[in-house]
């Protein structure tokens, strides 16, 4: 601990200002989705606590019949806005990261096996990315969504939808770690170390695994935290056009997707206010990890 | 017969086109001799060198020697036994890689740095299963790291704390810790400064002593070739123009190429 403070990457850390405040949001909303369970002031989904009559209230304004107060006001169904938004965020955020964790993996893996087993399976592999970046990542994501889908049966879909999310967000961005994870692969096994290992009879697993994987990790942490970023602004959009997170489970893109119904009619705070947390959560994402790449490797570039 | 023994050793590399661009194109295949036809044998505990210029082929010949590359032709034994054999079993292969191993070029490149330097020097013992245990393949590193002239305190360090030496010292400790026979050392002092040179080469001299190795010596610089070898080849475009004792070659060589060689050295004349 004492060397991580002492380290120049904490040192540039204390002096970015936009590291420190993109962090700190960062981390509040963590911290606010793992506990919203007791941040909320309601828990927007038990059907049985909504009251109709609080529908449409306005943020901080008393509601005409029930004389109750919202901090950012209630939905058409007199949910409050403020749990939504926490519980949506606590969606957004788990199938982020596990859409990030599972192109991680993915990209990884399959990065060190064309990189330094090359030959027929790395043309294989790489072919299949190039075909991949040849379309927009959201259309691989509803695609794989389709196919799920429809190979599910009709009662397993609103419960596997999350599942069903992670997965094709994850499938769909797993390229940039495996073109970046092949790249640094390639140029690790030509060195002596690699060569060493092979000496004393090492499989080609046990050297990827031991001494590439630790050499190779450095960017791709990078590259992790700003796929985050996009795989949230990724589920968010799928979650906009009604192919994501299920009513019953909403994230922030079904919460803007419902808001959007009710903008021109006036109320708007139930399309803002998902809207700018969706800005703030990705756009501090964002910036942290573009603070990373520079600060940690400015070759990435 | 010899301990180390290379039978007309060849290896061409295939330096073509892919095969659809090729059938574009119209061109042929493109292939380079690097090794041809090289016969040379080693007694047991004895040093050969093999020098020549960059491009010459000698570090095929070491990688060859040591089984990361696969010869195209001919074959390497080593005590009666081939590498390349494939009926050899995994176990089988396994003995006869523990009894070959190697010092390499870079003293940078060739200790992985994200490593101790007491789990890179463990690592054989595992997988050639010489040292079960914990405390005792920490007591074997110590040794080790003694016995190239490094403490046993380095063991807990990485290998970007040290000097360049230092790590070929490390280098060479590892390549100890399989207990092998047979050390090939591909240029294991050109990336050193001079009076670390003399150091290295030292040391490499008392462990032969001490454990009766057989080097294999693979360097272009013939002041390092006249202090440690007892044979010499030397290696021109892949093959082997000239084989003497070291003190012949030095005083009556007799191909232009090797004159060439010898003249071509850098002296230090201090009488002038």
């Amino acid at each position: 601990m004492r060397r991580f403070l002492n380290s120049d990457f904490f040192y540039a850390f204390t002096r970015s200002p936009l590291a420190i405040v993109s962090l700190l949001v960062v981390v509040l909303m963590v911290l606010s989705a793992i506990l919203a369970n007791f941040i909320a002031p309601t828990n927007p989904f038990d059907a049985a606590s909504l009251n109709l009559m609080n529908g449409f209230t306005a943020p901080m304004e008393p509601n005409m019949f029930t004389g109750e107060t919202f901090l950012l006001g209630t939905d058409d169904q007199g949910r409050d806005l403020f749990s939504a938004i926490l519980f949506g965020l606590r969606v957004s955020l788990f199938v982020g990261v596990m859409a990030v964790g599972l192109a991680m993996v993915l990209g990884v893996l399959l990065g060190l096996i064309a990189g330094y087993l090359g030959g027929w399976l790395d043309t294989l592999i790489m072919r299949l990315a190039d075909i991949q970046m040849t379309f927009p990542s959201i259309l691989i994501a509803m695609l794989i969504f389709g196919v799920a889908r429809g190979l599910l049966p009709a009662e397993l879909r609103e419960e596997m939808a999350i599942t069903v999310l992670i997965l094709s967000i994850g499938l769909s961005e797993w390229v940039t770690f495996a073109r970046t994870v092949r790249g640094s692969t390639m140029v690790e096994k030509e060195k002596e170390y690699v060569s060493a290992a092979r000496l004393i009879g090492l499989n080609p697993w046990q050297i990827m695994l031991r001494h590439i994987l630790p050499n190779v990790l450095g960017p791709v942490l990078v590259i992790a935290t700003i796929t985050l970023a996009l795989a949230i602004i990724a589920e968010a959009t799928l979650s906009f056009l009604g192919v994501g997170a299920p009513r019953t489970e909403p994230s922030l893109g079904t919460l803007i997707r419902v808001g959007q119904d009710f903008l021109f009619s006036g109320e708007w705070w139930i399309l803002l206010f998902p809207a700018l947390t969706l800005l703030a959560l990705a756009l501090s994402v964002n910036l942290f990890g573009d603070w990373l790449r520079d600060t940690l490797n400015p070759r990435l570039r | 017969m010899s301990f180390v023994v290379a039978r007309d050793l060849s290896r061409t590399f295939n330096l073509s086109d892919p095969w659809i661009v090729r059938k574009l194109t119209m061109r042929p295949k493109r292939l380079l001799k690097a090794v041809d036809a090289v016969n040379f044998e080693i007694e047991r505990g004895t040093t050969y060198a093999l020098v020549g210029e960059s491009g010459s082929g000698k570090s095929t010949i070491a990688n060859m020697v040591v089984g990361l590359l696969a010869p195209s032709a001919g074959s390497i034994t080593i005590d009666g036994q081939n590498l390349g054999d494939a009926s050899m079993s995994r176990q089988e292969q396994q003995r006869l890689r523990r009894r070959i191993q190697m010092v390499f070029q870079s003293p940078y490149a060739s200790l992985n740095p994200r490593w101790r330097v007491g789990d890179i020097l463990s690592e054989p013992m595992r997988a050639f299963k010489l040292i079960d245990g914990a405390t005792a393949q920490r007591k074997r590193v110590a040794q080790l790291l003694e016995q190239v002239g490094l403490s046993d305190s380095d063991a807990s360090k990485f290998p970007h704390e040290f000097s360049g030496g230092q790590r070929q010292r490390i280098s060479i400790a590892r390549a100890l810790a399989s207990q092998p026979e047979v050390i090939i050392c591909d240029e294991p002092t050109s990336a050193l400064d001079v009076s670390v040179q003399a150091q290295v080469l030292n040391l490499l001299k008392s462990l032969q002593k001490e454990f009766g190795l057989t080097y294999l010596f693979i360097t272009h610089d013939l002041a390092v070739v006249s202090t440690m070898a007892n044979k010499i080849g030397v290696l021109n475009q892949g093959v082997l123009v000239e084989e003497q004792d070291t003190e012949d070659l030095f005083t009556t060589p007799r191909e232009d190429y090797t004159k060439m060689l010898l003249s071509s050295a850098p002296k230090i004349d201090f009488d002038s």
